[in-house]
């Protein structure tokens, strides 16, 4: 009998090998298929389980995300500044991802990032629930708030503004307008998928829009490289021609004899134009704006941003029709506003861009210090003595034409943008920064279809400055009331600018906070989607030969 | 047989107590009932120190295996059950069970010291498991998630299949020994497979379709397998012919086709295990989140009361394994598989040295239901069969069912006490061999 038991035996150890050999199946060769199984939802129950860390502002105060617990032991993400930081904060959702900080500081908010003190090992190798970092941001609350309002009240209500410390490179404000609330975002969601103002495209960072007349500080950089001086004088006469393409100034107007400073605070087209062809040539204009940071991605920046672009055609295949449009922002140059914040506070730090930063500190839940990110140099664009040749040329357009800029008791350098575009009327731009000779901020502003830029972006942009210097002790705070109404002298019956605009820009991604920031469209949200990227010699971009010229971009 | 276990057993308890000091720590449990974990280890040195008195050449080493198991399981059913309202108590009333269990045992070791007795009363035996089924038809009888298992006998409830199994295997060891040489003397066959005559084989048929019918008709698909597969694989040990499995296995295809046809819960089943996915919210929703919790584990397991299967319907009872093997990973349900092979080994080891063939047939018997028992749970809530609800022997929450293994490793050990007063050279080293692999 035993020959028989033994073989039976056998077989009930065959049977408990084959378990293992079926558990095995489960736990390693199909874990990774069934952990990301649709009907799985152990992932969200286990990130739902762990608090994770606090986002704070500048101010180390002010919570922008927070996790409260439930019943049931789980957490819910509460924002409790709703839509007013959604640009940066972004949400954070179990169904539909998330985006902003959320996802790009993820590794030190879930506490999922390599343990940093004893607490952390110990609470990792036990097991025991890790919360996540808190992570305190650069971010000004009072810049934020005001530029925040500022854009509210827009005659469009669509547009961005973004503020840095140009000597550190910390991003003070940055603000995408119309926003969302972060809270409830999976209720919200679809419907916020489907509005047409597209709340959940960040126009900060991810929006491209052509620079217009703001582009023309980096041609004037490019230029003083080259050896003109402010004081060079220039001859216009109304138009510069290319071959099949005629520039104008805007509103077709004619100057004369005018200095290169006063090209500028003019901002007079066609010597730019001329200026960027006769004394600059293709690649010193790209590659000074390469050094700007056109073309980057700005890695390593928690949120993506956008490729700021000069188009499809390469500098060298640049004809004088295409150089003469770059020069003064239009044609196929596209910009974040980001991008043009970075450029102000290239200028503004004698020339050097700084790596910007969005994040001051991580901090472990106990408050150890675990990072604190140290400013650098991104890339050094200009000599110093050129960044206070522009810096100077930057004054006298507030000093001579942009009256409304003046902040009393501070100087202010600035260019404002009034930029062409298919889409509609044209988009607003303003930067800046301030104090001039020794600047603490520098602004980029826009509003979309907002029209001329002092219209529009200068108020916003003037009113983030006093409240970043009034809270800097640079201005007396009771001058608030000294200043004249924020909004420009011009009355505001500008009855041709429509407040309701078709959905912009057209090709709004409401995905993009999904990209990574080498995936972003490339495409000019504003630019019609068929315009061909490479167009015969001689051919000017976006011109039909034979028919009469019709731009007339830049104030 | 002689079998010292003394430290397998400590490594056992402290198995056990390490798991509840982690549970305290990640839960931020309060204290559990810390005098029922000193009840229960207190239990468990009694009834090793007692058996040891008792049967000085009995198998110990089962006793420590039932230590760890019953012990994983207390860690397990707290960890499940910890602050969850209705269930919040059911640990400590599983460790009453193991105190009741452990006195079952003792019982049986006290009472059945000479098993062989128990052979005498065979027929008695066959007919009170038949009965003991059959009462859950009566009004005493009650369902649970639509099977009709219980007992409700004034203060316990009772799931009576769990002991009328014991009965039955005792029944068919004591028959088949007695008959063993008569079966080989055949005079017809039936497609090519000789059958003995109807005297001999009556009886054994007669018992095994009543009981089998009964289970069947409770909708208890588990038992049902059970008191199936055992007799025919005891019958196969007594006769040696391969050809009695081959008929049993038709004969189950014919019989699981034709329930599959006539109960609309068997066909749940099988889709529900054929494809889960496509309703994972509702028919195959205990299974496809048994298969989640399973591969979350991974390799190492999410740790202690870190995983999420708490979500499991049943969890406690016939899907503990599930909790195992997501929070101990691939390694500790590993560990905890070869902790019930070595079991089946001793068991198996015990059938081979008995002297006589009813005691082989009745340790044999013991062991295989206690083997197949555990491959067709672990096996269904891994999907690799289609699920049938039984318990994890010792570490599912269940009284009846605690009781009842408790009874059969009393049995086992007073078989193992026989053999091991004729003590062999063979036996020693395998006590030897599996000390280490216990060990280990």
């Amino acid at each position: 009998m035993n020959a028989h038991l033994r073989r039976t035996f056998y077989f009930f150890v065959a049977g408990f090998v084959s378990l293992v050999g079926v558990l095995a199946y489960w736990q390693v060769y199909a874990q990774e298929s069934l952990a990301t199984d649709p009907s799985n939802s152990l992932q969200s129950q286990r990130v739902q389980s762990v608090p994770r860390g606090l986002i704070l502002a500048g101010d180390g105060e002010t919570e922008l995300a927070r996790s409260e617990e439930q019943d049931g032991g789980t957490y819910e993400r509460v924002y409790p500044e709703g839509p007013l930081y959604a640009g940066i904060t972004g949400y954070w959702s179990t169904r539909y991802g998330a985006s902003g900080i959320e996802i790009g500081e993820n590794n030190n908010l879930s506490g999922n990032g390599e343990p940093e003190t004893l607490d952390e090992l110990l609470n990792q190798v036990s097991g025991g629930p890790q919360a996540g970092n808190d992570v305190e941001l650069t971010l000004d609350p009072e810049l934020q708030r005001a530029a925040y309002d500022g854009l509210a009240a827009s005659s469009t209500g669509r547009g961005a503004a973004v503020a840095l410390n140009p000597q550190n490179g910390e991003v003070l404000s940055l603000v995408s307008y119309p926003s969302y609330d972060p809270n409830n975002i999976d209720e919200n969601f679809s419907d916020l998928i489907e509005d047409p103002d597209n709340p959940l495209y960040n126009r900060a960072t991810q929006g491209l829009y052509p620079p217009g007349s703001t582009f023309k500080v980096i041609t004037a950089a490019a230029a003083l490289k080259e050896g003109v001086e402010p004081s060079d004088t220039f001859r216009d006469n109304g138009t510069y021609e290319t071959p099949g393409y005629t520039v104008y100034n805007y509103q077709a107007k004619s100057y004369g004899e005018v200095t290169f400073e006063e090209a500028i605070s003019k901002s007079i087209n066609t010597i730019f134009a001329r200026v960027a062809y006769e004394y600059v040539g293709n690649q010193t204009l790209a590659q000074t704006a390469y050094d700007f940071g056109y073309g980057d991605t700005y890695e390593g920046f928690p949120i993506p941003v956008a490729q700021s672009s000069l188009g499809d055609i390469p500098p060298e295949e640049w004809v004088k029709g295409n150089i003469a449009q770059i020069s003064f922002g239009q044609g196929p140059v596209t910009s974040t506003v980001f991008e043009m914040a970075q450029v102000s506070g290239a200028i503004a730090n004698d020339g050097n861009l700084m790596d910007p930063r969005l994040v001051r500190e991580v901090r472990s839940p106990d408050g150890v210090i675990l990072d604190q990110p140290t400013s650098s140099v991104r890339q050094n664009v200009l000599d110093e003595e050129t960044a206070n040749t522009l810096t100077d040329m930057m004054e006298s357009v507030v000093e001579d034409e942009e009256t409304t800029a003046r902040i009393p008791g501070v100087k202010v350098a600035a260019k404002t943008g009034t930029a062409e575009n298919p889409a509609g009327d044209p988009h607003s731009w303003f930067i800046s920064f301030a104090p001039a000779d020794d600047p603490e901020i520098a602004v980029a502003v826009m509003v979309e279809n907002g029209n001329e830029g002092y219209k529009q972006a200068l108020p916003i942009a003037r009113r983030m400055m006093e409240t970043y210097l009034k809270s800097q002790g640079e201005l007396p705070n009771e001058s608030t009331t000294a200043q004249p109404p924020a909004q420009p002298a011009q009355p505001p019956s500008e009855s041709t600018v429509p407040t309701t605009q078709p959905a912009q820009p057209q090709n709004a991604d409401p995905f993009a906070p999904f990209r990574a920031p080498n995936q972003s469209p490339g495409r000019n949200p504003t630019q019609p989607p068929s315009q061909p990227s490479n167009q015969p010699p001689g051919q000017p971009p976006n011109q039909t030969p034979g028919q009469p010229p019709v731009q007339r971009p830049g104030s | 047989m002689t079998q010292r276990a003394s430290i397998p057993m400590a490594l056992a308890l402290i198995i056990t107590t390490l798991g509840f000091a982690t549970l305290i720590f990640v839960q931020e449990a309060k204290s559990p009932p810390l005098i029922y974990g000193a009840y229960y280890a207190g239990t468990m040195i009694l009834l090793y120190l007692g058996v040891r008195i008792w049967l000085p050449h009995a198998d110990t080493l089962l006793l420590a295996i039932v230590t760890l198991l019953t012990g994983v399981g207390l860690v397990m059913i707290y960890r499940l059950t910890y602050e969850v309202p209705g269930v919040e108590n059911l640990a400590t009333t599983q460790a009453v069970w193991i105190l009741v269990g452990s006195g079952a045992l003792t019982l049986t070791v006290l009472l059945f010291r000479d098993y062989q007795k128990l052979f005498a009363y065979k027929y008695l035996l066959a007919l009170a498991a038949v009965v003991l089924v059959a009462m859950t038809f009566t009004p005493l009888g009650y369902e649970v998630n639509g099977a009709r298992l219980w007992l409700n006998l004034g203060p316990v409830n009772l799931q009576p299949s769990e002991f009328a199994r014991i009965a039955l295997v005792i029944f068919f060891a004591g028959y088949l020994a007695d008959t063993r040489d008569l079966w080989a003397a055949t005079s017809r066959s039936f497609m090519g497979v000789q059958l003995p005559a109807l005297k001999y084989f009556g009886p054994v048929a007669l018992v095994w379709a009543a009981s089998l019918g009964l289970l069947v008709f409770e909708k208890d698909l588990g038992s049902s397998l059970l008191f199936f597969a055992v007799p025919l694989l005891m019958l196969y040990a007594a006769t040696g012919r391969i050809a009695y499995i081959i008929l049993g296995t038709l004969l189950f295809a014919v019989g699981s086709y034709a329930t599959y046809l006539l109960f609309p819960h068997v066909q749940l089943r099988v889709s529900a295990w054929l494809d889960p996915w496509s309703d994972p919210d509702d028919a195959g929703f205990q299974i496809t989140q048994s298969i989640f919790n399973i591969a979350d584990g991974g390799l190492t397991g999410t740790g202690l009361g870190e995983g999420f299967s708490q979500t499991i319907p049943e969890v406690q009872t016939d899907f503990i394994f599930s909790t195992i093997a997501s929070e101990l990973g691939l390694l500790g349900a590993t560990a905890l598989i070869l902790a019930f092979l070595i079991f089946v080994y001793r068991g198996m080891k015990i059938a081979l040295l008995a002297e006589d063939d009813g005691s082989k047939l009745l340790a044999f018997g013991l062991t295989a239901m206690f083997a197949l028992q555990t491959l067709v749970i672990v096996g269904g809530v891994t999907k690799a069969i289609p699920l049938t609800g039984i318990t994890l022997p010792f570490v599912s929450y269940g009284g009846s069912s605690v009781v009842g293994n408790f009874i059969i490793t009393g049995l086992l050990l007073v078989v193992s006490e026989n053999a091991g007063k004729q003590p062999v050279e063979e036996d020693k080293e395998a006590g030897e061999y599996a000390t280490e692999k216990v060990t280990a």
